[in-house]
């Protein structure tokens, strides 16, 4: 790889610092600042609580319904991947491993939707869930995020399984293997690092969507987490000291995940970006 | 392999169901609303291209072109900066110098945060008098450029966007630095047996090796651009204020469908309109980026 010198590397040095620091400062910031009562937070900002004001969290914690939002962010998320991993890689096993008459032109229409933002669609998707009578629940967030993730995944694993050597399915087949032991027992095992990506991926992508939540849900108890924020802002925008505990509360637990797992998320997001 | 069709059938039409039910009929049933003039409940007007009108002449226009016009300028910012500084950072990362693992850490964790909890953590640190943005300038005798970050039309959407390049940089660093990584190292080292300087490495070589990257984030910063909608609604609300200065289309679209107090044109047919639009422009778009990928997967 390239060689640098000793002057390039302290430039290397101070430029990740600088960057670094302002990253984690407002991190920092919310922290010192949800443990302190309102009026020290206003007049000093930067420096540490003089009293730690732990109510606060206890106050942001009964109101924002933060624990209620992270209980459906976490079904919603979960059921989706699931959902998405299972149908997008039995789809992608049969584009890759078997000859049928169409095969070409269902993967280009399986396609379309690749890059095509779902959002643009959201007025008959709120209509069609209306009249499934799925409006304001949360299966019909699966449902939407499940259809809405297909795509980019079928993708991901197609690739993944052309790689597959097929005289390995042939072998199983030679041996008495059914199409869907091939499957199991054959390609997925062997796809499991795609299966990973499809998995990271379609999880952050519904952790972090606010919009259909935004157009689908009204009932404060079926809100996901990023409802719920925009909802505990909405009704305690001067109670600052509120809104840095309830932030504090709703960032901390996808930070410390991310942290504990952040090697295969990176590794899974940006392999889902090149790919 | 051969394979009987209805076991074909059995794998692929459960994904496929979903995905024309949920995805695909949803944007060509957008297309046919977009004919209709309708609130939502009760009988639907069939007005043939009137939306279309409305959204090209007239006083909605104005609301559509003006938030156009922030979305192309979101893109040229967003690009500029997220492949510019994330082009020069990756090169630094490259050099594998020590603790280049926990600064990935670090400058990937604000993208694992939904875009509309950072929005309304920036609002917090933006707030003119009390947020801490303004304060820390007054403190480190810079006071004069404390401003109104989202409260001034002329500064607010770029405020916007550099929250925006906050969050997502790590991203592109990380995107780029990893087809930086997968250059040949023999490449470089012949290089430098011919005599490059680093400069030449990085610009006859790395650069050159990268731009497919570059050429698909570019597409996909494009498509993104044209769907931004968390951030306004999370720093500015749904009427993009200040004097609808950081509108843009997601915008108009969600207060012409969804309401919004103070909207003054509300209809759902007009609000298809308005995403057929943006599906205009950001299909062709699409369509390069699937014909990219493909053909890249054919060989």
């Amino acid at each position: 790889m390239m060689r640098f010198s000793r002057l390039y590397k302290f430039l290397a040095y101070l430029v990740m610092s600088v960057y670094a620091f302002i990253i984690v400062g407002p991190f920092f910031m919310i922290v010192m600042n949800s443990l302190k009562s309102m009026r020290e937070l206003f007049l000093r900002p930067f420096s540490l609580p003089t009293k730690f004001m732990y109510q606060n969290y206890v106050q942001a914690w009964q109101r924002a319904s933060i624990a209620r939002g992270y209980l459906n962010s976490a079904i919603v998320a979960a059921v989706s991947v699931i959902t998405v991993v299972i149908l997008a890689s039995m789809f992608a096993y049969m584009i890759s491993k078997y000859e049928f008459k169409g095969r070409r032109y269902l993967f280009l229409y399986s396609m379309l939707g690749l890059a095509l933002p779902a959002r643009l669609a959201v007025i008959p998707i709120f209509l069609l869930l209306r009249s499934l009578g799925l409006t304001n629940s949360l299966l019909g967030l699966i449902v939407v995020y499940s259809s809405v993730n297909i795509p980019f995944s079928a993708f991901i694993l197609k690739n993944f399984m052309d790689s597959v050597p097929n005289e390995l399915c042939e072998a199983a087949r030679i041996d008495g293997a059914s199409v869907a032991k091939i499957y199991s027992r054959v390609i997925l095992p062997l796809v499991k690092p795609a299966l990973s990506i499809v998995a990271i991926v379609t999880f952050v992508n519904v952790w972090n969507d606010f919009f259909f939540p935004l157009i689908l849900i009204n009932d404060r108890s079926k809100a996901t987490i990023t409802l719920a924020v925009s909802i505990f802002f909405g009704e305690y925008s001067t109670q600052w000291h509120l809104l840095f505990s309830g932030l504090a509360l709703s960032i901390a637990p996808t930070v410390i995940l991310f942290l504990i797992f952040s090697q295969y998320f990176i590794a899974g997001m940006t392999q889902g970006a090149i790919k | 392999m051969k394979i009987k069709f209805k076991y074909v059938l059995l794998f692929v039409v459960p994904a496929m169901l979903l995905y024309t039910v949920f995805v695909i009929y949803p944007l060509f049933d957008s297309l046919r609303l977009s004919f209709y003039s309708w609130r939502g409940v009760g009988p639907k007007l069939f007005v043939g291209f009137k939306n279309y009108k409305d959204m090209f002449t007239g006083g909605f226009s104005k609301e559509v072109f003006n938030a156009f016009w922030h979305n192309v300028y979101f893109f040229g910012m967003v690009s500029a900066f997220e492949l510019g500084l994330g082009f020069l950072i990756a090169l630094l990362l490259a050099s594998k110098i020590k603790g280049a693992k926990i600064f990935r850490t670090i400058v990937y964790l604000p993208n694992m945060l939904p875009l509309v909890m950072v929005g309304f953590m920036w609002s917090l640190f933006l707030h003119p008098q009390i947020g801490l943005v303004n304060q820390f300038l007054k403190a480190i005798g810079l006071g004069t450029l404390a401003r109104p970050w989202l409260g001034d039309p002329n500064l607010a959407l770029t405020t916007i966007i550099m929250v925006n390049i906050w969050r997502n940089l790590g991203f592109y660093v990380l995107v780029i630095l990893a087809s930086i990584l997968n250059i040949s190292p023999d490449l470089i080292e012949a290089a430098y047996i011919d005599g490059a300087n680093n400069w030449k490495i990085s610009w006859k070589i790395i650069f050159p090796l990268t731009v497919p990257t570059f050429r698909t984030l570019l597409i996909l910063l494009f498509i993104g651009s044209f769907n931004v909608f968390d951030m306004i609604y999370a720093l500015e609300g749904v009427q993009a204020g200040p004097f609808r200065s950081t509108d843009v289309l997601g915008t108009v679209f969600y207060r012409t469908a969804f309401g919004g107090l103070g909207s003054a044109y509300t209809d759902m047919g007009l609000g298809a309109a308005v995403t057929v639009f943006i599906f205009m422009i950001v299909m062709p778009m699409s369509i390069l980026y699937v014909y990219l990928v493909e053909r890249r997967d054919r060989r």
